[in-house]
């Protein structure tokens, strides 16, 4: 028995790096995991929610209530112009955009519904209810109270005209404690005069989570996928047909051209299917979408394959490949959003997600599915073009580590 | 048809092939015979165009070989070492696959895929996965997989390794059949019985290096070979001291002693007086009229399976 566990070992340690790579994964993995659920210095650094605000009356009661919106500490507070707060969440970079309109400190004085308006991204209508929250707060006490002041004072002006100064001002003292105690008064200043109109950015579809769950899930095992046909690369050179292959009047560049394509043609069935299939049983609308569709599922499987294929020019045995893969994919999975949704993660390791396949196909997935953008807009356009870029440098430096690599065969 | 001038190859530092040079005529079947290690694959290789020789210059056919020449490669049928086969898929499917990348197609392809399989033996069989098939069906499959482009040359490494001896014998009448039909062989094997039985003229190499070629005839006359007597002992026998004693040339393996004998009658009965008298209990012994491996012996010193 000992013989056996003696040999077990040392056969074990032989492979160096299968060790490395079996004991620093789970570390590995623990940590990504951590840092993007925010498990590390939760303490310190609770999760902000970034908020464009645009002022467009550039008044000092809209200053104010920047000022106080900015003291909130849930939000992070990035003042801009209203052109690029659209862009931006549009883009899906920023949540949400809140608009102070021309004219909003004259609606202020007049008391007339106030001209704000508060924009988000459609993929992020859950962080939405808890913005609301904190800058009905916030604005109330900026905004809200002066007007319902300045409404009192009014009012008893008007009620007591005859009465003097002294006297209405004493009497808009009783009527304020009254309109505070009175919820139904609150309210009607709240709902009808304070109320920010409150839209997504694009047309919502209102299917987050089946997007979410269909992109994550997708692109991840799109990933696992084509890393085993990339595998086949590697059984192809161990058992001896690649060398064969090699013999033939084939180069190198067209064997790897061959492998790539049959890793996207594959890849695009998967896809379809998975798309199909979520239309027949969840009821995602596909058929509307189908151009933008066309155009982002090849991107998706164009850099999944280059991704997979530069693995497998990358490792020298289908062990390190299995370990590698695992260890890229699941990061990528984590950081690039497959696994919890980006926007809930901190918004450091959102910027570091940047860097994964992952994200990229998912947001264009939103883009198509959840934003409602257009195929010729430059925001989808621009998720498609970075996927391509993606798959062009991983298949280039695929390419050149065949290419490198084709003269150990023998 | 092929010309090799001192060509040589290194893998860091270790020089696989040290400046080999050869020629081989049109129809001509050529024996590389060699240990493991000894530079044969390399040569293959490179004669394949798998990749280019160090130094030096190959021929084939009137053409040099330069980094990708499709020509040359369409000349080339090559039979690699390893069984280098679709296991999952039929032979029909694996045959038909590996004629097409040489361009072969449509009825052509599947016609001169028919008649190699009948040709193997495996026509009957071609639905099933390669998986399936014993270790000589594999390897008639693998030279069949290398005809379907009709090639000038064939490059064979190795060709019977694992293979039982029935399968051995039909995959030799394979190849006397082709190379009777004309076609222009390179055969390596660390087998002496199948270089002579198969090959016009035998290159011998040891470390990296031809250090004799010729006929079998030719090569007996180079190295003064006639008989070598094989001694199988009890016991692993001291190689030194039977030099020292019988004053010729002597390898030991394992158990066996091979003696280089200018005459086996008369050196018999000393080689016996001579192990008996240093205690070795002889269990067989035979006396093998000058072959191969007398040669090989008395060129390299070692027998070739060391």
């Amino acid at each position: 028995m000992f013989i056996i566990l003696k040999k077990e070992l040392k056969a074990l340690l032989k492979d160096r790096r299968a060790v490395i790579l079996g004991l620093l994964m789970p570390i590995i993995l623990i940590t990504v995991f951590s840092l993007a659920f925010g498990g590390i210095n939760n303490k310190s650094e609770e999760k902000k929610i970034q908020l464009l605000v645009c002022d467009e009356d550039k008044s000092p009661i809209t200053k104010q209530a920047i000022a106080g919106i900015d003291s909130i500490k849930m939000l992070e507070v990035y003042t801009t112009t209203t052109d690029s707060a659209l862009a931006l969440v549009k883009a899906g970079k920023y949540p949400a955009a809140l608009i102070f309109r021309k004219g909003f400190n004259d609606s202020v004085k007049a008391i007339r519904p106030l001209p704000w308006e508060l924009k988000y991204d459609a993929t992020q209508a859950i962080e939405m209810g808890m913005m609301q929250q904190y800058l009905a707060q916030s604005l109330f006490a900026n905004v809200g109270k002066p007007m319902s002041e300045k409404m009192i004072l009014r009012n008893a002006r008007k009620q007591f005209s005859g009465m003097d100064s002294m006297s209405q001002a004493i009497m808009a003292l009783q009527m304020k404690k009254s309109f505070e105690t009175n919820s139904g008064d609150m309210d009607k200043l709240q709902q009808d005069i304070m109320k920010i109109k409150s839209a997504p950015i694009a047309q919502a579809q209102n299917n987050d989570g089946l997007v979410q769950a269909l992109a994550g899930t997708a692109v991840m095992m799109l990933l696992f996928s084509l890393t085993a046909v990339g595998g086949r690369l590697l059984e192809e050179k161990e058992n001896g047909t690649l060398k064969r292959l090699l013999y033939s009047p084939l180069t190198a560049s067209d064997i790897l051209t061959g492998k790539i394509m049959s890793a996207m043609v594959f890849a695009i069935c998967q896809l379809f299917i998975m798309l199909t299939y979520s239309s027949f049983v969840f009821g995602l609308v596909i058929i509307p979408k189908l151009g933008s569709i066309l155009l982002l599922v090849p991107a998706i499987a164009f850099a999944c394959s280059g991704f997979g294929m530069f693995l497998a020019s990358f490792v020298k045995s289908r062990e390190q490949l299995q370990s590698m893969s695992t260890l890229c994919i699941l990061i990528m999975s984590v950081i690039g959003g497959s696994m919890v949704p980006s926007f809930l993660m901190p918004h450091w390791m959102q910027n570091v997600g940047h860097a994964s396949i992952n994200y990229w196909a998912i947001q264009g997935f939103y883009d198509i599915f959840s934003r409602g953008i257009a195929i010729s807009d430059p925001v989808f356009l621009e998720k498609v073009g970075i996927l391509t870029a993606i798959g062009a440098v991983l298949t280039a430096i695929s390419f050149s580590l065949f290419r490198k690599n084709v003269t150990s065969m023998a | 048809m092929i010309d090799v001038k001192n060509i040589t190859k290194s893998y860091g530092k270790t020089q696989a092939v040290r400046g080999i040079s050869f020629s081989i005529k049109e129809g001509e079947c050529y024996g590389l015979l060699g240990p493991n290690g000894a530079g044969k694959s390399t040569t293959i290789n490179m004669l394949s165009m798998l990749f280019p020789p160090d130094a030096g210059q190959i021929t084939i056919g009137g053409i040099a070989i330069a980094k990708s020449n499709t020509r040359i490669k369409n000349m080339l049928g090559i039979v690699p070492q390893e069984i280098a086969l679709y296991d999952k898929f039929s032979a029909w499917e694996n045959i038909l696959f590996w004629g097409s990348i040489y361009g072969v197609k449509g009825k052509a392809l599947e016609d001169k895929a028919e008649d190699l399989l009948k040709w193997v033996g495996l026509f009957d069989r071609r639905k099933e996965a390669v998986k399936d098939y014993s270790g000589g069906m594999k390897r008639r499959i693998n030279i069949a997989c290398a005809l379907l482009h009709s090639p000038k040359v064939l490059l064979l490494d190795e060709p019977t390794v694992g293979v039982d001896p029935q399968s051995r014998n039909l995959i030799f009448e394979l190849i006397q059949q082709l190379n009777k039909e004309g076609m222009t062989i390179i055969y390596t094997t660390h087998y002496m019985e199948e270089a002579e039985k198969l090959c016009n003229r035998i290159g011998i190499i040891d470390k990296g290096l031809i250090i004799a070629q010729g006929t079998l005839d030719e090569l007996k006359t180079q190295s003064n070979v006639n008989d070598m007597i094989l001694v199988d002992c009890n016991q692993a026998p001291d190689e030194k001291m039977l030099n020292d004693k019988l004053k010729t040339t002597v390898s030991v393996s394992e158990n066996r002693i091979s003696i280089l004998s200018g005459d086996s009658k008369k050196d018999l009965t000393r080689v016996v007086t001579t192990c008996t008298d240093a205690g070795y209990e002889i269990n067989r012994i035979d006396i093998q009229k000058g072959n191969l491996e007398g040669v090989f012996l008395k060129m390299t010193g070692k027998q070739l399976r060391d």
